[in-house]
């Protein structure tokens, strides 16, 4: 057999990457699958909090703050249990961040409260003395984008086969029928916020995005 | 010994002699165990170098090829069939057993973790810390308190802890006037006390503002009668019965212990939990921190 595979160099080269492979093959592939795999007990975003990503991603959050922390003591006094890959299966894309002008935000939700982020989101200074953050005023007055986040719960459902539930599929119909349901949920978010213009939109049946993105920031835990 | 080896050894020869010369002009010291070693090594490597080579290259000028031949041959060049050299075919069992250990033991069981390694400096970090802060007087516990309220708690309730303007709980004193009366009307049960719920409307109208004015004013001066409902579960001194019912007259450790864990949403907003953020010597020391700040 060796002396067929010496007069193959083209099959012996297959054999050689073939053994050298293997060692990389045992050693990353399974862990690779397994940290793929959402923790137990993930839920997808809900609409409302996709929406509020779409927030986050669109006036770049991501710019100042991360999402990843790292296994160190300093990090995980300050900010919590560390990250781990199965908390972002549902993320996409994914926003780790890798610069910290502000805090980390991946487990904001355990330690801020919706009458926070509404006071902090108006005016930072006020809450954190010397803080940089601009101020993000237009957040209560800016509508969110409900639908186009529906769209996307429907698109990850479908191609990704993320676990929603069956009321979310494509066509107006389903969209009108679920949207109450978001309504409902950015309501739920409101009671805790002072800001006249927020319950206005709400009334009318618009979701400020200052609401979206609470809800998003209130969901990472 | 031929020629070739004789010129070399010559070469060698002189290359000592000249180092030595070098190294004397120096004025290096000789008795120097360290510099004596350096020349032999010196003198070692030139002798060793030109012997080896001068052996190898008259090999090669006088040697001849002989011995059994494989079958193969490639364009009239062939292979003679040679037992495998010792050393290198003990290398090759020895990367095989290696590999094997490697593959079943080696890498499975001592692995490098960064999990691992955090694990340990937290578990080390936190018995050193224990066993730093077993006996700390009220000073030290004071500046950890301040240390840890400046990063857990003053994003919401300002440096100082005043609350920023209402926009969360003001330390300065127990409470103000309108929490009381919020409790009064709405009822309490979240702080987890073994007293349990306490329900709304104990006291109504008059009543609840003379209590609240009462406790709001940090329950000095002549006691209210509509107090008395209140006396039943936070005492009548508002201290809480030893750990029963929350204090209402000062931020005790059973206080802070139990609003840190279950977190509270008053009539300002709503705190959450902070249960596995602080470890009891922190909570110990963030009390007497706001103690200090009533004061």
């Amino acid at each position: 057999m060796f002396h067929w595979l010496e007069k193959n160099p083209f099959f012996f080269s297959v054999g050689v990457f073939v053994v050298i492979a293997f060692a990389g093959l045992v050693e990353i592939v399974p862990s690779f699958a397994e940290a793929a795999r959402p923790i137990v007990g993930l839920k997808p975003y809900s609409v409302l909090e996709l929406a509020g990503k779409e927030v986050y991603k669109k006036d770049h959050c991501i710019a100042c703050h991360s999402q990843l922390i790292r296994p160190f003591k300093a990090e995980t006094d300050r900010y919590g249990q560390y990250s781990v890959s199965g908390e972002y299966a549902y993320d996409r894309p994914f926003l780790w961040g890798s610069k910290r002008t502000g805090p980390d935000l991946h487990r904001i939700g355990n330690y801020r409260t919706t009458d926070w982020h509404e006071n902090h989101m108006w005016e930072p200074e006020e809450l954190v003395a010397g803080s940089i953050m601009p101020a993000y005023k237009h957040h209560f007055t800016n509508i969110a984008d409900i639908e186009t986040a529906y769209a996307e719960a429907v698109t990850v459902k479908e191609v990704f086969n993320t676990p929603y539930g069956d009321e979310i599929k494509a066509g107006e119909e389903a969209w009108n029928a679920y949207k109450p349901q978001v309504l409902e949920e950015a309501k739920a978010i409101a009671v805790d916020m002072k800001h006249p213009e927020v319950h206005e939109a709400l009334k009318k049946g618009e979701v400020p995005e200052i609401v979206a993105l609470i809800a998003y920031l209130n969901r990472l835990k | 010994m031929n020629s070739m080896v004789i010129k070399a050894l010559g070469v060698s020869g002189l290359l000592i002699v000249a180092t030595l010369a070098m190294v004397l002009s120096m004025d290096i010291d000789l008795n120097d165990p360290i510099n004596a070693m350096t020349i032999l090594g010196a003198i070692v490597i030139a002798t060793a170098t030109f012997g080896v080579t001068s052996k190898y290259i008259s090999q090669m000028k006088t040697d001849k090829a002989e011995g059994e031949l494989t079958d193969e041959n490639w364009d009239g060049i062939g292979e003679y069939k040679n037992e495998l050299p010792s050393g290198w075919a003990y290398t090759f069992l020895g990367t095989l057993i290696y590999t094997v250990w490697y593959f079943l033991i080696g890498f499975p069981l001592n692995a490098y973790s960064q999990i691992g390694e955090y694990n340990e400096e937290v578990k080390a970090y936190h018995k050193k810390f224990e066993e730093v802060h077993k006996t700390s007087d009220i000073q030290t516990l004071q500046s950890m308190g301040q240390s840890i309220f400046l990063v857990q708690c003053a994003p919401c309730h300002g440096n100082t802890g005043d609350g920023l303007n209402g926009k969360a709980h003001d330390f300065s004193k127990r409470m103000s006037k309108e929490q009381v009366l919020h409790v009064i009307n709405n009822g309490q049960n979240q702080l987890g006390y073994p007293m349990g719920e306490m329900p709304a409307g104990m006291a109504m109208g008059a009543d609840a503002e003379a209590i609240a004015v009462y406790v709001a004013g940090g329950m000095k001066g002549e006691q209210p009668a509509a107090y008395g409902v209140c006396a039943g579960c936070h005492g009548a001194d508002g201290q809480g019965m030893g750990g029963m019912a929350p204090s209402i007259a000062m931020y005790d450790e059973v206080l802070v212990g139990h609003v840190l864990e279950h977190g509270k949403k008053g009539v300002i907003g709503k705190m959450p939990s902070f249960k596995t953020r602080m470890t009891p010597i922190q909570e110990k020391a963030l009390t007497v921190y706001i103690q200090s700040l009533t004061m």
